[in-house]
């Protein structure tokens, strides 16, 4: 694959020109954190590609958590700007992985999410620096890009080093050509070693793998190992509604003016009443039931119908937990 | 062509509304607005509402859509309050149709219990559309109480026709009722089909789901050919909101009816 360098000087002339046709999202370090910022000609242009995802993660592009899916009794569309998302880290793709399975993969498409998907352009970016709270290698997981992003970069000495993964992505090198120069065997290498260094260092953090029949034991687990596992859970759902892959909504009318909206809102799976059905039957009423759920959702079914987790190791689920339940020791411990 | 909005439900009058017992009540559509094979379901609209999943209870041959609901919650609560002439909105058809095809030269075994008659009508409906194609349908249905059979005036009518073989029973009789009582498992223990080869449907409430499975099993029904309707929180149908799933399936998507073999191994696959 033929790769291509942007030196650090063209960077925001290149992001100047993608922004002139669609809106450009990037991340930018604050207190400690990246978060996802709109690229902005009155505000400097600071962006930080070194650091791990964003606090806050991409699938409110895609899948936000407020959405008027239908209007009744007309229906309109409501078109979507065309948008880049640049520096996305490969935790967050495992996301779109999944949201492009279930939303796209299978009839009927969902349109609002295929046309966001469509007017999307994604260019990722290595992850050179784990944090503790990282695991995306227990989960087959790279902590850099290839495949699924439009395009990909690596922060190396000389510049960004790009791949193209996608038509979209070639025609994007193809049509800014004068930024980019042919990467050199050089920026190759030390491309390899970043990575090398990124695996390193996660292999560290996290030296304990899954055992390799995870889904089958999170199937199987007993109701005293669950209990166990739910400890201090205070049912806060930070660990749904932060995760990357959680992909539960709820449909919920709502009168506008002299017309109905048709909404659909995040929900998520430690709700008392989500799966609750109109004559009061619930399969789950117990948090036990719920809390193991989530893990039987993302590690067992998921896997049975799609042949991945629907987790990214992205780590938001144990940073943003009331209780500080770490998931990696629930699934290590099984 | 635009593509089709999977979300948006398509607008119908009611035409006509037939109270079946207290709390059931059977809203005929006025028009079809959706397609369906029996044992697909529909996603009702009730404006400004929402709206809850029902599989429809008229033959996917009709030219109406029916359907046959309890009042149990917030949105049938509101679909009772409606009128004949008032608009509701209707999207699907959503899961997977019966595999009539399999049933073919075959005895039909159909168990009902209470509300859940509705969707084993529309496949009872879609039976008879070529009834010489199946050896003999037979129907066990029970109710609570004799004032809660659905479909009263046309029971009599079905238990004539040829090839048919209609029972009923009430779990609490009153003055006026002959027949029998005892809940639907009563009229189980006598299985006059080959349970080898005969496919057996049953649609009900949780508890009568349970027992009448453990029955057909203890009868020698084949695990694969025992079809359940699995009730299940269903918000989108399209098999993407997550909320109905069950072991490996998305009920919405990959049911709404499931086999015995598919589900046995799930813990209360009825709940």
């Amino acid at each position: 694959m033929k790769s291509y360098l942007l030196s650090p000087d063209k960077l925001l002339d290149f992001v100047k020109e993608l922004s002139s046709d669609g809106s450009l999202y990037y991340p930018e370090l604050e207190n400690g954190k990246t978060h996802i910022v709109g690229y902005d000609v009155s505000r400097e242009f600071k962006p930080n590609f070194e650091r791990i995802r964003t606090a806050e993660n991409i699938k409110h592009f895609f899948f936000p958590s407020r959405d008027t899916v239908a209007r009744f009794p007309k229906d309109e569309v409501i078109p979507v700007r065309k948008r880049y998302l640049f520096g996305v880290k490969n935790c967050d793709l495992r996301g779109i992985d999944v949201y492009d399975r279930v939303f796209v993969g299978w009839e009927p498409v969902d349109p609002l999410y295929k046309e966001r998907r469509d007017k999307t352009i994604i260019i990722s970016a290595d992850c050179p620096e784990p944090e503790d709270s990282c695991f995306c290698n227990l989960l087959g997981l790279n902590p850099y890009v290839e495949g699924l992003s439009d395009l990909n970069f690596t922060v190396v000495p000389n510049g960004l080093l790009f791949d193209a993964f996608t038509k979209k992505g070639e025609a994007i090198i193809e049509a800014h050509k004068d930024f980019f120069t042919e990467a050199k065997e050089e920026d190759k290498k030390q491309r390899a070693m970043i990575r090398d260094q990124a695996i390193k260092k996660l292999n560290t953090i996290n030296s304990r793998v899954f055992k390799k029949d995870l889904s089958a034991r999170v199937g199987a687990a007993d109701k005293e190992r669950i209990r166990d596992a739910r400890d201090e859970c205070v049912e806060c759902h930070a660990c749904l509604h932060g995760c990357p892959t959680c992909y539960c909504f709820l449909l919920s009318d709502y009168k506008k003016g002299k017309d109905i909206e048709r909404i659909r809102l995040w929900d998520a799976c430690y709700y008392a009443a989500y799966a609750r059905v109109g004559g009061g039957a619930n399969p789950r009423s117990r948090l036990d039931e719920r809390f193991w759920n989530r893990f039987q959702c993302k590690f067992d079914f998921f896997f049975k119908y799609e042949n991945m987790y629907a987790c990214s190791g992205c780590g938001r689920c144990l940073l943003g937990c009331s209780a500080k339940i770490d998931i990696r020791e629930i699934l290590w411990n099984l | 062509m635009e593509p089709i909005n999977p979300y948006y439900p398509i607008p119908v009058k009611i035409k006509k509304i037939i109270p079946e017992t207290p709390n059931i009540t059977t809203f005929i559509l006025d028009g079809k607005p959706i397609d369906f094979e029996a044992g697909q379901f529909a996603e009702l609209t009730i404006p400004s509402v929402g709206e809850a999943p029902f599989t429809p209870s008229s033959s996917p041959y009709d030219d109406d859509l029916e359907f046959t609901i309890m009042k149990v919650g917030r949105v049938t609560d509101a679909l009772f309050d409606l009128k004949e002439g008032e608009l509701v909105g209707v999207r699907g058809p959503f899961g997977k149709p019966y595999p009539l095809k399999d049933f073919k030269g075959k005895e039909v075994f159909i168990v009902g219990g209470g509300v859940g008659f509705a969707p084993l009508r529309s496949l009872f409906l879609a039976l008879l559309h070529k009834i010489k194609d199946y050896k003999k349908i037979y129907i066990r249905y029970g109710a609570r109480t004799p004032k809660d059979i659905v479909y009263k005036h046309l029971i009599p009518e079905w238990q004539r026709i040829d090839g048919v073989d209609l029972l009923l029973t009430v779990d609490v009789g009153d003055a006026s009722w002959q027949g029998r009582v005892g809940v639907v498992t009563v009229i189980l223990d006598e299985i006059p089909v080959d349970v080898k080869t005969s496919p057996t449907i049953v649609c009900g409430p949780p508890l009568m789901m349970k027992f009448t499975t453990q029955k057909l099993v203890e009868a020698g029904f084949r695990h694969e050919s025992i079809y359940l309707s699995m009730e299940k929180n269903m918000s989108c149908g399209l098999g993407k909101c997550n909320h109905c799933r069950v072991g490996k399936f998305y009920v919405c998507k990959d049911g709404p009816v499931l086999t015995w073999k598919d589900i046995k191994d799930i813990e209360e696959p009825f709940l």
